[in-house]
Formats: structure tokens, C-alpha cells, sequence
């Protein structure tokens, strides 16, 4: 293997894919979306909070006026309590919302509906149907021939393609947090890092998944099957995951040990996007800002919670994937 | 004279249902030299398997059995594809890049430096007559100026065996006289040339050696005088075609 050639074919294969991105408009598409997010950002103005005192992120303690009326001025001196006075208003003044806790709070509760319902569910899931097509368009034998008879490894020019598609979305996670992150902090003066997260952490689900899309495209070669195929996986997944985090906390009563090993084995093999949700939340600190998901929040408190190995296992199906998908079209016909 | 590509007792089945094992047989023990230096002409009705066999010269399929020799190398070799050019028919470019930007990249992955590539992508669309669509997509071009541009894609490493399927299919008659000087040029500098085509006035024009295949198995092989000799061409390739059908 030489490796001159690997890197040069991988590195006009990712080059391909982003201008493949932008000349099909996906590009344009995404980054509306973006502007979309970031024009809401601009829309968000905080006032009359208080400033934040002790632990940051204590989310206790906290009082409406109405609720201050009702006990009395000597019962809210007396348990320290804090009156909330502020206001957090969006997009532009059309919704006004009385401030939970302090202002960072209000920022983070933005950013993590941004960053963990709105991209990392539905911007994954929309990046994995909008670029479900570029796989299959270019393994169609009449686009593929040529390349494949040019002296390049065959796995490499999957590979390289996938790699664009990912390093694609990643460009897109980097602008999308950069620009809501910049609007937010401009907006309220609130420049918290750990939105960054966001961006890895969006790109490693997305990877894990689109090896799904790239084996259903090298098996099948139809942009239907890669859509179908990876949005009926990644439900089968999240299904999965959700019924082992469920009968963790609750077992079910009767279900045979030879049930729960399997269920056991197919959650240790699939991808895991609820854990990787659960890490997400974790790495943005989330508790106190979001309602946190109940199963998860249990699992942690009985101490069952072993996020490292499921972002670990994960990764490794994505890998798995990808090397069966590489086999398999170094060993296909045109 | 030395061989550009040997084939020797090369079988080629492809697997139509991998439950039942059912299967065509394209090639049948094919054995074929191809002498270095020679405008070859690979002849054959349809779905004889010739296209097939190009596969297998360009490592695109894997023969069931038997060895591919090309340019001194075992098929496996993948290097020596860096020096054939492949002019595939009805090659679908990305439609979203210009003729520039698909000589650049399929230039880029032959393995031509950054600081050659420009000057040769250059040079080439001038050869084949798209210098002033360069910047063009491809989405805008008709079906003989994506010709011309496989033409020059195929053209890129300049190649010491340039392989043609069907190469004057959508081209036009300044296209096609374009693609004969190419040829001569490319005999000229002593480098190979494979023609498939079904353009008989074309490879009597530019062949001198041919082989037909017929159902699979090599029909006829020689030089082209030998076989027209006293002859008209087609009716000789036809008596071929019905002979090799027959076997």
C-alpha cells in the first residue's frame, strides 16, 4: 500500500464531495437553516436577572413574584429563597417568558434545544436524508468506471468519499454553533465553550449512522434503500436502546435470562443514540437547565450508567460498518 | 514483439442469484495477446464479451479463473492503471463540475503533480477542441463534447495503452477525425491502442490487428489484411459472428 496515493485519493474524493455538496444547493439549504437558528438567536434579549451567586448551576431556590406574594416577604427571607423578576424574551418580542434562574441558565436552555433536540436529532436526521443520495449517484457503474480503473485503492475512494460527506457536515455543525453561539453572546453577553461540545459530538452520530447509508449504497445502490434503510435503523436503534435503559430501572418480571442476554447483546452491538444523548446532556450540563430524560437521569442514579463504553461500542459498529462496507465494494463487479 | 496485455484461459461467470448459484458465463477460456505498439480492435455482436474483457484488463471485475497480464504486470498490479487511459462510453461525468474541473480531478486521482496537472488540463482542452467551454458545466454540454472530454480524460496520463469503447459514439464528423489523429499520434510514439467498436469503416480505417469474440470464446485473432483479403469486411466478420455462434 502506498500511502502518497491513499492520502491523494482521499483527498480528491473529499474535495469532490464538498463541491458536490455545494453544487447540488445542499450546502445553501443547510446553512438557511443556520441563519434560520441564528436569526432566532438574535431575537433573544434576557432582563432583570440575577446575577449569578455560589454554584452557577444550583437551579434551586428560585420563586416567581406571584409565589413571593402568596408565602410572605418573611418566609422568603427567612428560607433565603430568590425571587425571580426577569424575563427572557424571543424572536424579536413575539414570546416573553418569566426568567427561570439566571441568565446563563436562559442562554443554555437555548442552546441546548439548539444543540441537542434541533441538531442533533433533527439536523442528524435531515443530514442523513439530504446527503443519502450521494453515495449511490456516484456508485451508478456509469459514473464509477473510469475512477475505479485510475490507480487508486478502491477502498480508499469510498472511503474518501464518506470522509467528505462527514467532514460536509461537520463544516455545517462548526458554522451552525459558531453562528447561534455568536448571536447568543452578542444578544445577552453570555459566551459559554461548552456549546462547542456540541460540534463533536453531533459530527460522531452522525458518522456512526451514515456508515449505515454508506453500506446500504455499496450493497443496493439506490438512494431510496439509504434513506428507508438508515432511518429504519436508526429507529430500531434508539428502540433498542430505550427498552434495555427501561428494563434496567424496572425489569420486567418472568423475561428469560436467555431474553435478556440477547437484548443485552443487541444493545452492546448497535449504535446508541439515546446514551449518546445522555452524554451530550452530561458534557452540556444540562441538569437543571432541561428536563432531563427520565430513564437516563434513573440509570445514572442506580449507578448503571457506563457512558464511555457506550460511545466506545458505538463507534466501533460505525467502524465495523464501514470496513464490511470497504469489503464489500473492493469486491463488486463493474 | 512484446504483448501490451495477455489473457491466458481467462473465464469470467457472473452470479445472477447468490441463493441458487445461477450464473452467465461471458468469457470461456479466453486466450488473447495483444502486441505492444498496435491499434487493436476488439470486435464482436453484442454481448459477446468484450466489454467484459476490458473489464478485467482494468481490474474493474475479477476473472473466475485464468491470468491478465497487462503491461508486463499482473492485473493485480493496480500501478500499472496509472499508465492506461480509459475512454468509456456513455461515461456519466459529475454534472456538477466544469470540463476543467473533471480533467483536474480525474488527472489528480492518475496521480499527475499539482504542478503539471494545470499545464496538461490546459493543453488538452485545447487538443480536443474545448478550451473556450472550459469553465462550463458539464450539466450544458451535448453527448460528443462529453466524448471529447473522455477523450481528453482518457488522454491525461498520456497512457502507454489507451483503451476505447465505442469511441466515436455521439461524436460528429470533426470530432471523429479528432479522434483519429489522436490514435495515429498515440501509435506513433509507439503506445497501444484497444478499440471496441461497431464503426467498421473506423477500424479498418485505423486497425491492424483485431480479434472477434463470440459467445465468450475468441472467434478469430489476426491481422485485419488477412482477414479482408480479397474480401469486404463485413461480410467476412459476419461469416465469423456465424461460425463462432454455431460453436
Amino acid at each position: 500500500m502506498n500511502l502518497a496515493v491513499v492520502i491523494r485519493t482521499v483527498r480528491w474524493m473529499v474535495r469532490d464531495t464538498l463541491r458536490q455538496s455545494i453544487a447540488t444547493r445542499l450546502f445553501w439549504v443547510m446553512l438557511a437553516v443556520t441563519l434560520v437558528c441564528t436569526l432566532f438567536c438574535l431575537g433573544m434579549t434576557v432582563t432583570g436577572d440575577r446575577p449569578a451567586t455560589g454554584d452557577q448551576y444550583d437551579a434551586g431556590g428560585f420563586i416567581t413574584p406571584a409565589q413571593a406574594k402568596e408565602i410572605g416577604e418573611e418566609r422568603v427571607k427567612e428560607e433565603k429563597l430568590k425571587v425571580l423578576n426577569g424575563e427572557v424574551s424571543l424572536g424579536f418580542g413575539l414570546i416573553r417568558v418569566p426568567i427561570a434562574r439566571y441568565r446563563d441558565d436562559a442562554v443554555r436552555y437555548v442552546q441546548i434545544w439548539l444543540a441537542a433536540i434541533l441538531a442533533d436529532t433533527a439536523g442528524v436526521l435531515l443530514a442523513l436524508l439530504w446527503t443519502a443520495g450521494f453515495l449511490p449517484t456516484f456508485l451508478e457503474p456509469q459514473s464509477v468506471t473510469v475512477l475505479l480503473a485510475k490507480p487508486a485503492p478502491r477502498w480508499a475512494i469510498l472511503l474518501g468519499k464518506y470522509l467528505g460527506v462527514v467532514i460536509f457536515v461537520a463544516l455545517q455543525a462548526v458554522i451552525f454553533v459558531a453562528l447561534t453561539w455568536l448571536a447568543l453572546g452578542i444578544k445577552t453577553g453570555v459566551w459559554d465553550a461548552t456549546y462547542w461540545l456540541a460540534v463533536p459530538l453531533l459530527v460522531f452520530n452522525f458518522g456512526i449512522f451514515y456508515s449505515v447509508s454508506t453500506f446500504l449504497a455499496v450493497v443496493s445502490r439506490s438512494t431510496v434503500v439509504c434513506i428507508f434503510g438508515t432511518l429504519l435503523f436508526w429507529i430500531l436503534c434508539w428502540t433498542v436502546n430505550y427498552t434495555y435503559v427501561r428494563l434496567q430501572i424496572s425489569p420486567v418480571e418472568g423475561m428469560s435470562g436467555l431474553s435478556n442476554l440477547l437484548l443485552e447483546t443487541i444493545y452492546w452491538v448497535l449504535p446508541k443514540p439515546l446514551d449518546l444523548g445522555g452524554i451530550f446532556y452530561d458534557s452540556m450540563r444540562a441538569t437543571g437547565f432541561a428536563a432531563p430524560v427520565p430513564e437516563l437521569d434513573a440509570v445514572q442514579q442506580k449507578g448503571l450508567s457506563r457512558p464511555e463504553l457506550s460511545a466506545i461500542s458505538s463507534g466501533l459498529f460505525g467502524v465495523l460498518v464501514l470496513f464490511l462496507s470497504v469489503f464489500e465494494f473492493r469486491s463488486t463487479d463493474y | 514483439m512484446s504483448a501490451a496485455a495477455v489473457f491466458e484461459n481467462v473465464q469470467k461467470d457472473y452470479i445472477l442469484s447468490p441463493l441458487s448459484r445461477r450464473k452467465i458465463t461471458a468469457l470461456r477460456g479466453v486466450s488473447l495477446s495483444i502486441p505492444a505498439g498496435s491499434v487493436f480492435a476488439l470486435l464482436g455482436p453484442n454481448r459477446a464479451g468484450k466489454t467484459t474483457l476490458i473489464k478485467l484488463l482494468l481490474s474493474l471485475a475479477r476473472a473466475t479463473s485464468g491470468s491478465i497480464v497487462r503491461l508486463g504486470q499482473p492485473s493485480s498490479e493496480r500501478a500499472t492503471l496509472g499508465r492506461i487511459g480509459y475512454m468509456h462510453e456513455n461515461h456519466a461525468f459529475p454534472r456538477y463540475l466544469s470540463a476543467s474541473e473533471v480533467l483536474h480531478f480525474y488527472g489528480g486521482l492518475t496521480g499527475l503533480s499539482s504542478s503539471e496537472l494545470p499545464q496538461r488540463v490546459e493543453s488538452l482542452l485545447v487538443r480536443v477542441g474545448l478550451a473556450d467551454r472550459k469553465d462550463d458545466r458539464i450539466a450544458n454540454f451535448s453527448k460528443g463534447m462529453v466524448q471529447r472530454l473522455g477523450l481528453a480524460q482518457a488522454m491525461l496520463n498520456e497512457p502507454d495503452l489507451l483503451i476505447l469503447d465505442e469511441p466515436t459514439e455521439g461524436l460528429d464528423l470533426t470530432g471523429r477525425k479528432l479522434l483519429r489523429s489522436i490514435v495515429r499520434e498515440t501509435q506513433a510514439a509507439g503506445k497501444t491502442v484497444i478499440m471496441v467498436s461497431h464503426v467498421l469503416p473506423e477500424v479498418e480505417e485505423l486497425c491492424e490487428d483485431l480479434a472477434v469474440i463470440v459467445s465468450g470464446r475468441i472467434a478469430h485473432q489476426g491481422k485485419l489484411n488477412d482477414l479482408t483479403s480479397g474480401r469486404n469486411f463485413e461480410s467476412a466478420l459476419n461469416d465469423i459472428y456465424e461460425q463462432g455462434g454455431a460453436a
